[in-house]
């Protein structure tokens, strides 16, 4: 199992480097920092900024293969990811967006697959009935909203909320109160900006592990292995939980390599609509601000996430499914 | 919704007719009926060819455009002067909200056909030759996968001064990266499947008796996995408008002077208060886009399965 998995983690480094190199190529040949600097005032000279850019290692006059080359020799001898035309470093900016993304997704990535993964059980233990329909009606109209859509949506709803009842409850954007009293009251402060954020995730995200584990579970209800488990003398359900759930969750333990990228995509919009300075907004802000490293570092962030996502999905699958036997 | 496996007596009926009468109805035909079939699926086709037509001959109706500005109307609420109002820049909406469709419209179908094609050519590919050229071509695949979609349209799309920003449009440019990025699920779909076709008996048989490989792929793999791959177009058009409103929502992706649903949807959002009309007109004609698309796959699915057994529920609709 460990040697397999490392055998994985192997494969998946390589990768995570090949997609940063390409991402880094992509980054350094169309993000021109300098043109930006121009229009500062008062206006530098272009000697200025290439000097300045020189001195933060974004020299622009070097050819994108050399600033390729000394990027990499940072991060391989010093672990040192560069820095920003503004002259932050990039190690110490990215360390506090990390640890607010991932506060921000870890609730929402666990109640989105447990609510999915239930009401597909659910309804399909229910197939045609009313709850089943309103459920599967439900995933189909979330599937054809956009997240950010949806996202606005839910903060319009907690504003009217907070309107209607004329006292603040739901924070609706920023991750916290400056000045709170330490204790309970700034714990209050975190639930109630946790709040929108999470519920608007997790309504958006379940819809499609719904219809997943649904149809995964139709499939395998009419098996023979569960007609001769009822057979034996088994209730419908007991047939159901013993037999028939634990083949249908395979597949969708394979979706979830899929799809936790896919809620870290997401994540850009629900941080740019909730305001959370979280690693999302930040390589939005960092590409409208021409900056390379930091573009390329939140890349490489998102690659390091699939990756994961992936390895994960393939320990889930030895986990619940005997037919795999990893040599 | 049918239901698959009632056994109904008046197909059973038709199809002895059938057999006995030696009558052979065209593929095209069967598929056609059965998709006319679906209530649903049809509804769904009949809305989403309205908004088509609409968006190619609604401008013929008002005499605003997209570039006008009406000084003594600005942002002012819908009225006979101006169908749907006006835009803060005091551009008639109306006019706007038909190219934005448009636009959307064109993204989806362009990306939502290309990329099952490089999907079915890709995967099939692996999955005939196999071996070490599926595996350098899966890890190109995944490669692909890991790569963050949005970050490459955000810099595509944003990036400082560069010759290809300035001579294409931005939704040509934003079609090219969404092609680039939406291919890769359904080809590791297809790969698998056509590679448990290749493992059936039909084909090992046809195989033997020298059938050549590409009568192979036509007669018996695409037949097999058509259904999949249309399917997968439908769910590719919705994915390609989906994502078009969702980058031009927070300001990637298509750029003005271009007008997309997205454009409207995300520049009125500030607003949604004081002009609810800038903002609920363009997000129903995109759900009215995505809804019709949606209500049509169940539908399409059905009428290309091979294997379906909804045949012969035209006379008595069993529920």
């Amino acid at each position: 199992m460990l040697r397999y998995l490392a055998k994985r983690g192997v494969t998946y480094v390589f990768m995570i480097f090949l997609t940063t190199s390409a991402g880094y190529f992509l980054a350094v040949s169309s993000l021109q920092p300098a043109l930006l600097e121009q229009e500062r005032v008062p206006r530098p000279t272009p000697e200025q900024v290439a000097n300045s850019m020189r001195l933060k290692g974004l020299d622009p006059d070097l050819s994108p293969w050399e600033r390729y080359v000394e990027w990499l020799t940072g991060i391989v001898t010093r672990w040192d990811w560069g820095r920003s035309p503004n002259g932050a470093y990039i190690n110490a900016e990215f360390g506090d967006r990390v640890w607010i993304s991932t506060r921000l997704f870890l609730a929402s990535i666990v109640l989105t697959l447990v609510i999915g993964v239930a009401l597909g059980v659910y309804s399909a233990a229910r197939q045609y009935k009313f709850q089943d329909r309103v459920i599967t009606s439900y995933s189909y109209l979330a599937y054809i909203v956009p997240a950010p859509i949806a996202y606005f949506l839910v903060q319009l709803g907690a504003i009217n909320i907070n309107e209607t009842v004329g006292e603040r409850i739901f924070f609706v954007t920023g991750i916290s109160t400056p000045g709170m009293a330490p204790g309970w009251e700034q714990f209050v402060d975190m639930l109630a900006h946790y709040a929108v954020p999470t519920i608007a995730i997790t309504l958006v995200g379940w819809g499609s592990y719904q219809i997943a584990q649904r149809q995964y579970l139709l499939d395998n209800v009419n098996a023979d292995f569960v007609r001769t488990a009822r057979a034996k003398g088994l209730t419908r359900n007991q047939a159901i939980t013993r037999h028939a759930l634990r083949v249908s969750f395979i597949p969708v333990a394979q979706s979830i390599a899929f799809t936790i990228p896919a809620i870290f995509a997401g994540g850009f919009f629900a941080e740019k609509i909730f305001a959370w300075p979280g690693v999302g907004s930040w390589s939005i802000d960092a590409i409208s601000l021409q900056d390379v490293n930091a573009a390329t570092a939140t890349l490489a962030y998102g690659s390091v996430i699939f990756a994961l996502g992936a390895i994960l999905a393939d320990f889930a699958t030895t986990l619940v499914d005997p037919r795999v036997r990893v040599q | 919704m049918t239901n698959l496996n009632a056994v109904d007596p008046a197909a059973v009926a038709e199809e002895a007719h059938l057999a006995s009468a030696d009558v052979v109805i065209a593929k095209s035909t069967i598929i056609f009926r059965r998709f006319m079939r679906n209530k649903t699926a049809v509804a769904g086709l009949l809305i989403f060819l309205a908004l088509t037509v609409f968006s190619f001959v609604g401008g013929f109706f008002t005499p605003w455009d997209k570039e006008t500005i009406d000084p003594f109307n600005i942002a002012v609420p819908p009225s006979g002067d101006h169908f749907l109002g006006t835009s803060q820049a005091g551009i008639d909406l109306y006019a706007m909200t038909v190219e934005g469709t448009r636009i959307s419209i064109l993204i989806g179908l362009i990306v939502g056909l290309v990329s099952v094609l490089i999907a079915a050519v890709y995967g099939c590919t692996m999955a005939y030759f196999g071996g070490k050229v599926d595996k350098v071509m899966l890890f190109v695949l995944e490669a692909l996968i890991m790569m963050p979609a949005l970050l490459v349209v955000a810099v595509a799309t944003s990036g400082g001064g560069d010759g290809l920003r300035r001579d294409l449009p931005s939704w040509l440019l934003l079609i090219i990266v969404l092609l680039v990025f939406s291919w890769m699920g359904t080809a590791r779909l297809i790969r698998s499947l056509s590679m448990s076709l290749m493992q059936r008996d039909y084909v090992k048989a046809a195989q033997y008796m020298g059938v050549p490989p590409r009568r192979i792929v036509w007669r018996h793999l695409v037949p097999n996995v058509g259904s999949l791959l249309v399917l997968d177009i439908t769910r590719g058009v919705t994915a390609a408008i989906l994502a078009e409103v969702a980058f031009s929502f927070i300001g990637i992706g298509i750029k003005v002077p271009d007008v997309s649903l997205g454009v409207l949807i995300g520049g009125a959002t500030s607003q949604v208060n004081t002009f609810p009309w800038m903002f609920w007109v363009p997000l129903t004609v995109m759900f009215l886009l995505t809804g019709s698309l949606a209500m049509m796959n169940d539908g399409l699915r059905d009428a290309f399965d091979p294997s379906s057994s909804s045949i012969g529920s035209a006379k008595k609709k069993s529920k």
